[in-house]
């Protein structure tokens, strides 16, 4: 590690700068760098090409999207290598993942609850003065006897401005390394959201609102894409020592090792939807 | 003479540290050299294990000594079978290493099988919790015995995830000690012919057992460094034990296994050492990580123990309260439902706090406020194996006797198998504990942050008292202590609703006049 640490004392971490790069290969990108590469990574991608589904590690496509929609209009889905709740991702979506190795930041345990709290804190020195930007609570996972306690122990999941999410975070941790990374609402179409179901496990928060409601856009707060993305760097700079590298030394497509983010294919889609039917079907006789 | 000194060659002949019938039968022969006279430690000399030097019938010696080498190494070999049988303790490796404040996660996949050789830090599974997906990592060195769960399972925190045969489950030293057990016995045959044949070396080895080399190299000792005061100086158990605490080394548990591998031969001194052990075993501490349950536990307390407490005692006559309950049972209106005295207790604990809502309310620090909560969410304790848990009935004040028996039996069930619901445990705005179930006649009950008020209901005893005409007789009664949060709550509003609520439960008739 001390190979990585540059005169001020630093780690050092390299800052790959993607534009509309295809989530599925940022996605093949984070996982090769994760478990192949011993130095710490930032990737920004800002917006991907086309709209894509991109559910957990352990999603169900018949639980989590409107598998008839989604077929008729043809969304592609991509079941990625983190896990968490299912996203639907386009142009207006910015994308801001950390790579690092365990050791990377003094005394951050690597578990999800502190680098939530780690990245929580960083993104909260970015967007001040723009927003009433906290981390936003997650009951469902807490098991605690104590009412109050809630309140002073609780598992942060989400980024919230008010009471409406705009960043969304899965992590994947390794061994000796781990990855955060989180997808931004920088804008997004209504019509989009509507491949996706309301998860059956949601946090109280919140309350049964449709995405509508329940999420907002970081453009109605922050000046600018630009703003954001260039604030995040600064504040990377706090902790790293940030060394930008040109996409063209890192992208391999075809590089599939490590690679077990995968688009669902129109077949597996298709046998959900007609399982997912019967099952209704059934369902109703019975009654 | 001569037949003396044989007799003391053969008690001064040192005992070989190998299972050695070889090293016996041919003895040095005391004729070709006159020994000194001048006492045992003086034959030493004689024994071929301790002096390089010896010029006098050092070839029949150094010959005899080859011959008892190779029987030695012969041992060597077969005692090596030995040592290659599975030595270690069975591992439970239970879900931990997920973080604070996680309570299951969703198994992913396996990266190991049963049968597997593992190593320490190799990962052996990738579970989901949220929005993490985490590998988990093997803290021993070992065999894959049981895996226990398929992927797609939830696996809570705590429950056994595999088992592993740990080569030794406590430190890392030690599995270099286990790849070395099978080459001390070698070792051991090899230094001794080694010494006998370097004329004028130092003498660089000690005399010890394979198992005391062992156990030296467990504690991280050089067993050079060791004085023996065993025979010969040779380095005994002791010998290394208290060498490890003068150096104020921390005293491992060798397994059982162990002592039975180092000892094949010498039988009678290693069923010693095994019974050692065993008493060992029983006198040593245990340490227990506090996790789920009991870890929120020590955090609710130590903020409770901050408020100023006091504590009322009262006395509850029950003997209606058994009328009562035979009542219901003999009724039999509902078969399945087994009738109780908490939900009694509960209802008319209930009804008092319409009338002295200031005990179901809630503490603001911060605002000095008093926030009189509209819901009689009633907690009761209950003590299960995975920790004390408070879940909780909500709107008491609107569900029957029999709704509220339902609705207790539902949380009991619940929480005996660790599967009670946030909502079932949040919400609460007064708590009981019926610890009487249990046993005892008082408590000093502390508070369900941010509530104001517990009780602890005592156990219902048959105790002589006087009735109305002044006559003793045998009542049922069960003393109750109230604790209170002195900030908000003083004692006459104590006493007083303790009164009320003390007279409904000796006349339960009173709760019809009452009733809604």
């Amino acid at each position: 590690m001390i190979l990585h640490r540059v005169r001020d004392g630093l780690p050092l971490m390299n800052l790959v700068s993607l534009r509309a790069v295809p989530i599925l290969q940022q996605l093949h990108l984070e996982e090769r760098l994760l478990r192949s590469s011993s130095d710490n990574w930032c990737i920004i991608n800002d917006g991907t090409n086309r709209p894509n589904i991109v559910m957990g590690i352990s999603g169900r496509p018949s639980e989590l999207i409107d598998l008839k929609s989604v077929l008729r209009d043809r969304v592609p889905v991509i079941r990625r290598f983190s896990g968490g709740g299912t996203v639907i991702v386009d142009d207006g979506t910015i994308f801001v993942t950390f790579i690092c190795n365990k050791d990377a930041i003094p005394g951050l345990q690597p578990y999800p609850h502190p680098l939530m709290s780690w990245t929580g804190q960083l993104y909260k020195d970015v967007l001040h003065g723009f927003g009433d930007f906290h981390l936003q609570e997650n009951e469902i996972f807490l098991y605690y006897m104590y009412a109050s306690l809630t309140v002073l122990d609780t598992y942060f999941t989400d980024y919230a401005i008010g009471s409406r999410k705009f960043g969304g975070n899965a992590q994947s941790i390794t061994k000796n390394r781990w990855v955060h990374h989180t997808s931004f609402l920088w804008d997004y179409d209504i019509k989009n959201m509507e491949y996706l179901k309301i998860p059956s496990r949601a946090p109280k928060y919140r309350s049964a609102r449709p995405h509508v409601e329940f999420l907002c856009r970081m453009t109605e707060y922050v000046p600018s894409r630009s703003t954001f993305i260039e604030r995040t760097i600064a504040s990377l700079g706090n902790h790293f020592s940030v060394k930008p590298i040109h996409q063209d030394r890192v992208i391999d497509p075809s590089n599939t090792l490590h690679s077990s983010s995968k688009l669902l294919t129109r077949q597996e889609l298709e046998e959900a939807y007609s399982s997912l039917c019967e099952k209704l079907h059934i369902a109703a006789i019975s009654v | 003479m001569v037949m003396a000194l044989r007799r003391l060659c053969r008690y001064a002949r040192p005992r070989p540290p190998l299972p050695l019938a070889a090293i016996q039968s041919p003895r040095p022969s005391p004729e070709s050299a006159p020994p000194p006279l001048s006492g045992l430690s003086s034959l030493l000399p004689l024994s071929p294990l301790l002096r390089a030097d010896r010029t006098l019938a050092s070839s029949s010696l150094y010959s005899l000594f080859e011959g008892s080498y190779t029987a030695t190494r012969n041992r060597c070999l077969t005692t090596q079978a030995w040592v290659d049988a599975p030595t270690g303790e069975v591992v439970e490796v239970p879900l931990a290493q997920t973080g604070e404040g996680i309570a299951e996660c969703e198994l992913l996949k396996w990266f190991v099988k049963e049968g597997e050789e593992v190593e320490e830090f190799q990962p052996l599974c990738e579970v989901q919790s949220d929005k993490a997906t985490i590998e988990i990592t093997s803290r021993y060195k070992g065999k894959i015995l049981q895996i226990l769960f398929v992927p797609g399972d939830i696996v809570k925190v705590g429950e056994t995830l595999l088992k592993i045969i740990a080569e030794d489950a406590q430190s890392p030293l030690t599995s270099e000690c286990h790849e070395d057990a099978t080459s001390l016995n070698s070792d051991l045959c090899e230094s001794d012919s080694q010494r006998s044949s370097r004329k004028g070396e130092d003498f660089k080895g000690v005399l010890s057992t394979p198992f005391v080399r062992h156990l030296a190299k467990q504690y991280g000792l050089n067993i050079n460094d060791i004085q023996g005061t065993g025979i010969d100086g040779r380095v005994l158990k002791e010998d290394v034990l208290n060498y490890a605490a003068s150096k104020g080394i921390q005293e491992e548990r060798p397994s059982l296994s162990q002592v039975n591998v180092g000892e094949p031969g010498l039988l009678k001194e290693g069923k010693a050492f095994h019974m050692h052990m065993l008493d060992e075993k029983c006198y040593e501490d245990t340490t227990i990580p506090l996790r789920g349950f009991q870890r929120s536990m020590v955090k609710s307390m130590t903020m409770s123990a901050k408020v100023p407490h006091f504590h009322y005692l009262e006395e509850i006559n029950c003997d209606a309260l058994i009328e009562l309950k035979a009542a219901f049972q003999n009724e039999n209106t509902a078969p399945n439902v087994k009738h109780t005295f908490l939900p009694f207790f509960i209802k008319s604990l209930s009804m008092a706090l319409s009338k002295y809502p200031l005990l179901n309310s809630s503490f603001n620090e911060a605002t000095t406020e008093v926030i009189l909560k509209g819901c009689h969410n009633i907690g009761v304790a209950m003590a299960t194996t995975y920790g004390l848990v408070v879940p909780n009935i909500k709107k008491v004040q609107s569900l029957s006797i029999l709704e509220i028996t339902k609705e207790l039996s539902r949380l009991q069930q619940m929480a005996s198998n660790n599967k009670l619901s946030s909502e079932d445990i949040t919400g609460g705005t007064i708590t009981i504990s019926n610890i009487g179930a249990i046993g005892g006649k008082f408590g000093s009950p502390l508070l369900n942050l941010p509530e104001v008020a517990i009780i602890a209901i005592g156990r219902i005893q048959k105790l002589p008292r006087f009735d109305d005409d002044e006559i003793v007789y045998p009542a049922s009664v069960a003393n109750v202590t109230i604790g209170a949060d002195h900030r908000v709550v003083d004692g006459a509003t104590v006493a007083r609703f303790c009164n009320e609520w003390k007279l409904l439960v000796e006349k339960p008739e009173l709760l019809l006049l009452h009733m809604r």
